[in-house]
């Protein structure tokens, strides 16, 4: 599905404006980097797109729906299609590994039979088949990253949002969680990925959104973390 | 089909999770429908020993000597609260008094002429409905004297409305102390998986899917308390009924099965109606405002 911004700006109490009339066309498809500091706007455009977040003006389209006027019933519809990573994972800590990915699949009243299958085959892509039983306490960042990755991909959704996926993680951790993300998007998921890891943006160069202070300051094909010449 | 069988599983994993504080609303979900079906079964005794007691009472309408009741009896029948009524001749009264004075009835030939006059006999649906009777039957001229048990009506309808206050009052109460208890433990029930809701929202779980175990927990303590009450209760019902007969004989209390059973079914349908309310009404709360964008 592909994602329209439409002078969107948003505005919270008081009065601090997080993003500011932004204008993004996104592709079906397409994997982009949102790049910028800590509080640009990344992580406020990101729930915007998820629905977490109305705008204060503007307009959001994804496919054909726009999510000012969609209604509570049809919300969780749509969520269902938009798979997210969160900063924090918010895994759940009394359940298990493949507790964690089916509950997704069962809040959608899918067969348990199907569930299980469907868990094991996202659990075994993100490289997790031997620690599926254990909790999430009992893992490292990394991995509590990838079980996060295989609940967001579980129900095979048109749109991933990946909020800062491999912030803190170590160098190989975080090329490993890359190529998962890459592997996503080559199934023709449409991939949004906020972070900070240069590293990640300059080595697996992809399009790149950056943002200052909730305006959108760069949009490149293939763009690299810094301009040329800015530290 | 699948999210009714998730939805049973949470369910007994939310009771389970919480065991002691299911068990503690359980126990005050029982204790409070047990005082709401004990003040009822109380309430409905005393409505019935009244309306046995309302039931015999008569109202004695004498006419004047030489009037005939015609008119009396045609105004009396069009009234809709009274259940009987029976016109006694001078000759069937002659009749009962001999009978009644049995061995000295030959001193009514003393009196001659029969003196007796017409009279009227007449029943009503309920005590409260004699006073305003006596008081149309006296404007009668023809009408020489009206007798009823006018202290006893009167005390009658008194306990009447008083058991039905205390005991409406007593119902009113007991139904909110339960209702907070059960709202209050869903709550909490909730409020533990807060994060788990919040997610499941986030991932597309519809409101339905995420409320449904609350609901059903906060059914099956509701119905679970309302059947132990009803256990209590038929137990307690059963010894009093047998204390009742073997001491105070005279007083006629409800034995009859079938109202019996049907009152218990309403008090369990009570309590799983009220727990399922009162879990949906905390769940929609909750989701409701969840479910709002910022």
């Amino acid at each position: 599905m592909d994602i329209r911004l439409a002078g969107v700006t948003k505005v919270f109490e008081p009065d601090i404006v997080a993003l500011e009339d932004i204008y993004l066309s996104i592709d079906k498809g397409e994997f982009v980097y949102l790049v910028g500091t800590t509080g640009s706007g990344k992580t406020t455009l990101l729930r915007l797109i998820s629905r977490e977040y109305l705008p204060t003006r503007g307009q959001i389209t994804v496919g054909d729906v726009n999510l000012r006027k969609i209604g509570r019933g049809r919300l969780p519809f749509y969520r269902r299609d938009v798979g997210v990573v969160f900063q924090d994972y918010k895994l759940l800590p009394n359940l298990t590994v493949f507790e964690n990915v089916a509950f997704v699949l069962e809040a959608m009243g899918i067969p348990p039979r199907v569930v299980q299958n469907r868990a094991n085959e996202v659990i075994d892509q993100v490289g997790l088949w031997r620690r599926r039983f254990l909790k999430p306490p009992q893992l490292s960042g990394g991995e509590q990253q990838r079980v996060a990755i295989a609940r967001a991909m579980a129900n095979s959704p048109s749109i991933f949002l990946a909020d800062e996926p491999t912030g803190n993680l170590d160098l190989r951790t975080s090329e490993e969680i890359m190529r998962l993300l890459l592997s996503i998007n080559a199934a023709g998921t449409t991939v949004l990925v906020a972070t900070h890891d240069q590293y990640l943006v300059d080595a697996y160069r992809q399009r790149l959104v950056e943002l200052h202070n909730g305006r959108l300051k760069r949009d490149e094909r293939r763009g690299r973390y810094f301009i040329d010449g800015e530290l | 089909m699948a999210s009714f069988k998730y939805a049973l599983r949470d369910t007994f994993r939310l009771i389970c999770r919480h065991w002691g504080l299911s068990i503690l609303t359980l126990i005050t979900a029982a204790s409070v429908l047990y005082i709401l079906g004990f003040t009822a079964l109380f309430a409905l005794n005393v409505r019935h020993m009244v309306s046995q007691i309302e039931g015999g009472l008569v109202v004695q309408v004498y006419m004047k000597k030489g009037e005939k009741p015609d008119d009396v009896y045609g105004k009396v029948k069009t009234n809709p609260t009274v259940t009987s009524i029976r016109a006694i001749s001078p000759e069937e009264a002659l009749d009962r008094l001999r009978a009644k004075l049995g061995n000295q009835a030959r001193a009514v030939t003393l009196m001659g002429e029969n003196p007796l006059p017409w009279s009227l006999e007449i029943q009503v649906q309920r005590a409260e409905h004699i006073t305003p009777l006596v008081r149309d039957l006296v404007v009668f001229p023809s009408v020489e004297e009206v007798i009823y048990s006018g202290k006893l009506v009167e005390r009658l309808s008194t306990i009447s409305r008083a058991s039905a206050g205390v005991s409406a009052t007593i119902l009113v109460l007991a139904v909110i102390i339960s209702a907070l208890v059960i709202f209050n433990t869903i709550r909490i029930a909730i409020y533990s998986r807060k994060e788990e809701i919040e997610v499941m929202l986030l991932i597309g779980a519809t409101k339905t899917y995420i409320s449904l175990p609350f609901v059903f927990q906060g059914m099956f303590l509701g119905a679970g308390g309302a059947l132990l009450a009803v256990a209590g209760l038929w137990a307690t019902y059963a010894s009093a009924v047998n204390a009742v007969r073997s001491t105070l004989a005279f007083l006629d209390i409800i034995v009859n099965q079938q109202i019996l059973l049907q009152f218990f079914l309403l008090l369990f349908a009570t309590g799983a109606t009220m727990g399922w309310m009162c879990s949906w009404l905390a769940v929609s709360r909750f989701t409701s405002r969840a479910l709002r964008p910022r």
